[in-house]
């Protein structure tokens, strides 16, 4: 799920950005810091949209580097437990499938792929159903079920399933 | 008492609870009619609440607490029930509850963050090893040095390799070259003659494995150039950091039944626990430093600007193995599919390779060695051959080293071959009975 909220950081910032163009280095470098990492608590960073408030600064003993206070608003993506995702098929095995959403990586175990789908080697590893309707394979868009998350400072883990009503394939990269 | 016989668990609408609270904590505790029972149900359906509330990150927190009540009863009687067979980021792939403790193998190659248990290893390879024979395939470990290729640190290279630096092939388009040159690697390395062949024609007999003790950067850089289409290993690269012992090889990363899998190796040593399913290759060494690692002070075929053969080379007699193996294992046995035993076959196959002579050694080993614990001992009976230790009319080699020990001298006589170690281990590479005239003993000492 996507959240546009308010996030505060403290920024270090280098004595020799300082005068007019201060607060262009500061956002530059708060986007650069911020964007594309990841936090347990608000999930992946995905941009920040809009500088709320700067804060005054504080002079570090010692070092000439000041902190800035910043609040920020930034868009964030955050897989949920029992979330409906969209994810794109990177890798199929025989243990099941891994799947992305952007930087969230999901891996789907062959036994929360409906019973009737079965894996098949070749050049194309894939799961397919019996009869051959529906195909699971690299770069295939499938719909699931989040199950379980893990957020690190830098990647999102997820267990999804696809053993429910409505999940699965929504687009076969080879049909079309 | 109107209040017990509608206790919030067996009402089956959240409103109707909703109401019965709020309508019970109006009237407050001095409600003495209230049963003790009763009341420590509230209790512990409000601390529950409390919990809820203040766990920020699930939002899936039900309004309802008899149901969120129900549900907490739910979730522990589905973990008990879950075995956890693996888990992906510490996170069981089948519940999805995390996982306090790292158990089972992992299988970091597949993906970061995979881990298997053991009766899921089990299982996968059940069901793999079904798909793999509907496809009449088997699967083969391969050893990148000195079996496929053969590599070298650009600072190692003796001045006499110079030349090759101007014969690299070019990285663009590596299917068709041998030698490369590695800057970023700061490497060499030249494959095999008879490789590209070689990997495909197996391929359409095997699923195949790269398993190396180099590391994953170097695994993954010369799978690249062994297989630039991803046709053959896809994500089946094996490196020392995925192994699960140290200084060893282990099939227990392999996801192959351990009946159906062939390892090819130049290392003896690396596969202690799987030597029934090993096929010793010879080392291939193309560079001089490779040469000196290994202890031999002649020159490099690199140094001789030579080359193995690309027809009759190591990798083309093993390939012929392979299919003959291969053949037997789908054609000949006529036995139940799943019950066959890829070792079984591997071992008949090799005791072709010398079957009919009767060995006697002499001056091999140590005199105090027990002699049938000794290697070329059992190398010679795993070839197919008969050892022994007395001389009759029987016998049908002699194998010496020393030309003037009795045993040697009594071979001349009776014209029985009398042949150098080599030729065992020429057989054994080769799988095949080598020209007894190629491998003489030196006669210089009887004369």
């Amino acid at each position: 799920m996507f959240f546009h909220i308010v996030l505060e950081r403290n920024m270090q910032l280098h004595p020799r950005h300082f005068g007019r163009n201060l607060r262009e280095n500061l956002v530059s470098k708060l986007m650069k810091d911020v964007e594309g990492t990841c936090s347990g608590r608000h999930g992946f960073v995905v941009a920040i949209t809009g500088i709320e408030n700067i804060g005054k600064g504080l002079i570090r003993d010692g070092t000439g580097f000041v902190t800035f206070p910043v609040k920020y608003q930034c868009v964030v993506f955050r897989p949920f437990k029992g979330e409906i995702l969209e994810a794109v098929v990177t890798m199929v095995n025989k243990m099941g499938f891994f799947a992305e959403a952007g930087p969230v990586q999901i891996f789907v175990s062959n036994h929360l792929i409906p019973d009737d789908m079965e894996f098949q080697i070749g050049d194309m590893p894939n799961y397919t159903t019996s009869d051959g309707s529906v195909k699971i394979q690299k770069d295939s868009e499938v719909r699931l079920k989040i199950i379980g998350t893990r957020v690190d400072a830098t990647e999102i883990f997820c267990i999804g399933t696809i053993k429910d009503d409505f999940l699965g394939v929504i687009n076969d990269p080879s049909a079309g | 008492m109107s209040l017990v016989t509608e206790s919030p668990v067996h009402s089956s609408s959240s409103d109707d609870f909703a109401a019965y609270l709020d309508a019970s904590l109006d009237s407050g505790s001095s409600e003495e009619a209230e049963d003790a029972n009763d009341d420590l149900e509230t209790q512990r359906i409000k601390r529950c609440k409390v919990e809820k509330s203040e766990n920020v990150e699930e939002v899936q927190g039900s309004t309802s607490q008899t149901s969120s009540l129900k549900q907490t009863v739910e979730a522990s009687v589905e973990k008990d029930l879950c075995t956890h067979p693996g888990s992906f980021g510490d996170m069981c792939i089948l519940c999805g509850q995390r996982l306090a403790e790292e158990s089972g193998v992992t299988f970091g190659y597949i993906h970061k963050g995979l881990r298997l248990q053991n009766d899921e290893i089990t299982r996968l390879r059940n069901t793999d090893m079904k798909n793999l024979l509907r496809h009449k395939k088997l699967c083969l470990v391969l050893d990148l040095d000195h079996t496929l290729l053969n590599s070298t640190q650009l600072m190692h290279m003796t001045s006499e390799e110079e030349y090759l630096k101007a014969q690299t092939d070019s990285l663009k388009d590596v299917s068709k070259g041998s030698l490369f040159m590695l800057d970023f690697m700061h490497m060499m390395t030249k494959l095999r003659p008879f490789v590209r062949t070689f990997l495909k024609e197996a391929s359409e007999m095997f699923e195949m494995y790269i398993y190396t003790m180099g590391d994953r950067a170097y695994a993954l850089e010369m799978a690249k150039l062994l297989d630039p289409q991803r046709e053959y290993f896809s994500d089946r690269v094996i490196s020392r950091d995925d192994g699960t012992h140290r200084h060893q090889k282990g099939l227990d990363v392999v996801l192959g039944q351990e009946s159906a899998v062939l390892i090819l190796d130049d290392t003896e040593n690396a596969w202690t626990k799987h030597k029934d399913n090993l096929i010793l290759m010879e080392r291939y060494h193309f560079f001089a430093s490779s040469c000196h690692q290994f202890g031999f002070s002649c020159k490099s075929l690199s140094e001789l600007k030579s080359d193995e053969s690309e027809t009759d080379g190591a990798l083309a007699t093993i390939l012929k193995v392979l299919k003959q193996i291969h053949n037997m294992f789908f054609d000949v046995l006529e036995d139940n599919l799943v019950d066959r035993d890829v070792r079984e076959v591997l071992k008949t196959i090799r005791k072709e390779t010398l079957k009919g002579c009767k060995i006697v050694f002499s001056r091999v080993f140590p005199t105090k060695f027990p002699a049938d614990n000794h290697h070329l001992w059992r190398m010679a009976e795993n070839l197919g051959a008969t050892c022994a230790t007395e001389l009759d009319s029987s016998v049908t080699h002699v194998v010496s080293t020393d030309g003037a020990t009795e045993k040697s001298r009594w071979a001349v006589k009776q014209n029985k071959f009398l042949v150098h170690t080599g030729w065992l281990e020429a057989a054994n590479y080769l799988w095949q009975k080598q020209p007894e005239e190629n491998f003489p003993v030196n006669q210089t000492k009887s004369q």
